[in-house]
């Protein structure tokens, strides 16, 4: 067990080295450089060298690369280009912000897509399953963006105004002290993901429903609610956890989508202008973040998995 | 209706409203003339502009008080609140409100208000050396006068040739070595080179006026609005400058400028009331916020252009009849139809249309296909095929470029589109582009004339350097004398429009939209939104 887990940590490092030099590469082969997408139409060639100067722009491309490998090492994430300030104070806040909102979702997402999804197999083929299997596909089919634009409409902007229309959050204030404004977008992330652990937990479960040791465990004359909750879904739930890592996964970067729509101050809005800037410290320190969090969630679902399976909590011995 | 339909009209009375100010004001600008005709001498419901019968209706009483948060498209992380490097719509707004230059146009582009000066004038009747008078007392937000001191500093750090501002490319011809202070309240502004309209380059809001050891980290100018905090790409919080020179305003105690990414949030935002104004309202969008009775919409007729740009030394185009084909090609209403939805007016590939020298008298160009295919075969260029590069860099700048292909096809010529992403299209490769786009801002004729259409200008995309045009610029700029000058100025315009590089299809709307519950927002021909971002004169009716 602890060797699989270090021999996947090292494994999960090597990757976000990996990531770092492709998006190092990435970035070099867009076109223009910091000072030119800051400067924009204002590019005179007398304020296009000065500010190329003041960025370090002029030194060679491994050299900018190593020198911020050697900062990352150090726990130095380097000097915004756009902004000049430290890149662990510019992404700070906006990562406990968008940690929060993913942390939320998540939360209510993951437990409620299993409760859904045992019900609809307990109910299989009765109304309920075809009511909740047509709703949960007809939201699956839907981008974010127009979940998120929706519910803006029915209550904020047109239909009711209870809940803010985005998420004015101020600069240098939590997302957990203004509860309000994330009720919108967290409650989008939520009907985008449930459709999919939900479904998934579904055909997992009608799959152990029909096996040989819950008939059994039936008449053996065992409680329903015991048949369903100690036998059956700890064996149907492997699915779900892989689906619901993946879906984690991709909230920390599919998040982009739903700030965007809502205004949001995370790192999906801080990404998408970071590029536009060329502002490569930046970029670089979110796409380690995020994909740090791919491997980190990756390897908790592998951990659980083999925690709820005996067969492979045995195998390594 | 659609709006190009009556355009003309209106672009008229306008056009009439400017020429008459500028015979009131013109060259010899001061400030006792221009405060009467603003009537911003201490008078606090009147607005700063008197114009604009079109604009909406602001109901004289605007009670004080009250906060105003403005939704505002285009900030980042690159945002700044430097008063000499804007660059991006929310730096621009937040220098209209925090700083102010020496003199500015007001949202009507009428004759220029004087702002920290009182009066700018030419010395001994020739534009080669200009005296400032400063307002007396006016402040800075740390209670400091202005002093000669500070303009003089401010212009040194515009200038500074190590690490130039915006402004640089405005004013780079004053002769800097010789400023001479006359006064504490007074100083000499030598040129490098004659210049009568020497008020409009330096009368930008990118040079404005701020105290000697200015810190963008605190920053400080004479603007109605203090500085508070300021978050880039987030938001900016300012409050009243009490001591504000114009008696009674701002109305509102407080501003907040909250930045938007996305088109959809920002127009939430004010559906849901979390903000109370928002630039750039898009033109999908102008029906919803017209039906909504809370809400207003504010439509400019600007003077903000956006060229295609053909440059005159590269071949195809450096056949002139080429030119003048490609210029035809366009049916101009058409476009304005399906690229602005009718929110905008036709043009005739001239610029500065609020300059009392724009020629009127000149044809209105319209599509005309067969003699655009005779001008292609008589340059030898039949069935042409260009590449036109285009970027976003301005809305509907890309779906100009696809209706202009297709409108080609007409006269034979095959468009290819090279679309780019804004960073490329100002890349190394910019200025550089054979046939592309661009965009500009309302200007008067020479201003624009130096920003775009010299040799020696920062942006000169056509590569223009007619001969005779630059001879009756030259001439033009030392001219006082603004008839004669105008008449000068006709004949540059003339060559342009027979023989430029420019195809300016049109002219088109600033769409704004904000509460009912405010009042004071006007038209802004400048093109700058929400009423040049004036929210001094903005404030709550009820």
């Amino acid at each position: 067990m602890s060797r699989f887990l270090l021999r996947r940590i090292l494994l999960g490092l090597l990757t976000l080295l990996l990531v770092s030099i492709v998006v190092f590469a990435a970035t070099q082969a867009l076109p223009g450089n910091a000072a030119r997408a800051i400067l924009g139409r204002n590019a005179t060639p007398a304020r296009l060298a000065a500010l190329t100067l003041q960025l370090h722009l002029n030194r060679s491309v491994p050299s900018q690369y190593f020198h911020w490998l050697g900062g990352l090492v150090t726990g130095n994430l380097g000097t915004s280009a756009a902004t000049q300030q430290p890149v662990s104070q510019l992404i700070s806040g906006r990562i406990a912000n968008s940690a929060f909102l993913v942390f939320v979702s998540a939360i209510i997402a993951i437990p409620l897509s299993i409760a859904l999804g045992v019900l609809m197999a307990v109910r299989r083929d009765r109304p309920t399953d075809h009511i909740l299997s047509t709703t949960s596909l007809a939201l699956a089919s839907l981008p974010d963006f127009v979940i998120g634009i929706g519910l803006a409409l029915l209550f904020a902007t047109n239909v009711t105004h209870i809940l803010p229309a985005v998420s004015l959050i101020p600069p240098g204030e939590h997302a957990w002290n203004v509860p309000k404004e994330v009720i919108l977008p967290a409650a989008t992330l939520i009907i985008a993901v449930t459709p999919y652990i939900s479904r998934i937990m579904r055909a997992s479960m009608v799959e152990v429903l029909e096996s040989d040791y819950v008939t059994m465990a039936r008449l053996k004359g065992l409680p329903n609610r015991t048949v369903i909750w100690r036998h059956a879904v700890p064996n149907a739930i492997v699915p779900a956890i892989q689906v619901s890592a993946l879906q984690l996964a991709y909230m920390a970067g599919g998040v982009v989508l739903v700030e965007y729509v809502f205004s949001f101050p995370g790192v999906g809005a801080q990404l998408v202008d970071s590029v536009g800037n060329r502002d490569i410290p930046v970029v670089q320190a979110l796409a380690i973040i995020i994909a740090a969090v791919y491997v980190v969630v990756n390897l908790a679902a592998d951990l659980l998995t083999i925690v709820v399976t005996p067969r492979l909590r045995t195998a390594g011995r | 209706m659609t709006d190009y339909e009556f355009s003309e009209q209106r672009d008229g009375l306008t056009r009439r409203q400017v020429l008459h100010g500028a015979l009131t004001g013109g060259a010899m600008l001061t400030a006792g003339g221009l405060l009467a005709a603003c009537g911003s001498s201490g008078s606090s419901s009147a607005s700063a502009s008197s114009s604009a019968g079109s604009s909406p209706a602001s109901t004289g009483a605007l009670k004080s008080g009250g906060s105003l948060s403005v939704g505002a498209t285009g900030g980042g992380a690159k945002d700044t609140i430097d008063a000499h490097l804007p660059t991006a719509d929310t730096d621009i707004m937040r220098c209209w409100n925090l700083y102010e230059p020496l003199a500015v146009r007001p949202p009507s582009f009428g004759p220029l208000e004087m702002m920290v000066a009182e009066s700018i004038e030419a010395e001994h009747g020739k534009a080669d050396s200009w005296v400032v008078k400063l307002r007396p007392g006016i402040e800075f937000h740390n209670g400091k006068t202005v002093t000669a001191d500070d303009v003089i500093f401010s212009l040194q750090r515009i200038l500074d040739p190590k690490d130039p501002k915006v402004g640089a490319a405005s004013i780079g011809y004053v002769d800097i070595k010789n400023v001479k202070k006359l006064s504490a309240s007074s100083l000499r502004l030598p040129l490098k080179f004659a210049n009568a309209t020497f008020l409009d380059d330096i009368g930008q809001y990118f040079n404005a006026i701020v105290p000697v050891g200015y810190d963008p980290a605190k920053p400080v100018g004479t603007g109605a609005f203090m500085y508070e905090s300021f978050t880039p790409g987030q938001q900016s919080v300012f409050k009243k400058f009490p001591n504000y020179w114009q008696t009674g305003k701002p109305y509102v105690d407080s501003l907040t400028i909250i930045d938007f990414t996305d088109d959809t949030a920002r127009v939430n935002a004010l559906l849901g009331g979390q903000v109370q104004a928002i630039d750039n309202l898009p033109t999908g969008q102008i029906s919803q916020i017209q039906g909504n009775s809370a809400l207003k919409v504010l439509i400019s007729h600007t003077g903000q252009w956006q060229p295609f740009t053909m440059r005159v030394d590269q071949a195809p185009f450096s056949d002139v009849r080429v030119r003048q084909a490609m210029r035809l090609i366009v049916n101009r209403p058409q476009m304005v139809e399906q690229v602005l939805s009718g929110q905008g007016r036709i043009a005739n590939d001239m610029y500065a249309p609020f300059d009392p020298a724009y020629d009127t008298a000149l044809p209105q160009r319209v599509q005309d296909l067969e003699q655009a295919k005779s001008l292609l075969k008589q340059a030898g260029h039949a069935g042409l095929t260009v590449q036109l590069t285009t970027a976003p860099v301005f809305q509907g700048v890309v779906q100009a470029a696809e209706v202009f292909a297709q409108q080609a096809t007409g006269a034979g010529v095959t468009v290819n589109l090279q679309k780019l992403d804004t960073g490329t299209f100002y890349g190394p490769n910019y200025l550089k582009w054979t046939f592309a786009q661009d965009f500009w801002a309302t200007r008067e004729y020479l201003p624009q004339v130096a920003q775009g259409s010299l040799p020696t200008s920062p942006f000169n995309e056509t590569h223009w350097a007619d001969p005779t045009f630059l001879k009756l610029i030259a001439q033009a700029r030392a001219t006082l004398d603004e008839t004669q000058r105008d008449d000068i100025l006709r004949q540059a315009e003339t060559i342009e429009y027979n023989s430029g590089g420019y195809i300016i299809p049109y002219f088109s709307n600033q769409i704004d939209a904000y509460s009912g519950k405010l009042g004071g927002f006007v038209e802004a021909k400048s093109g700058f939104p929400l009423g040049n971002y004036w929210f001094k004169n903005v404030g709550y009716t009820a």
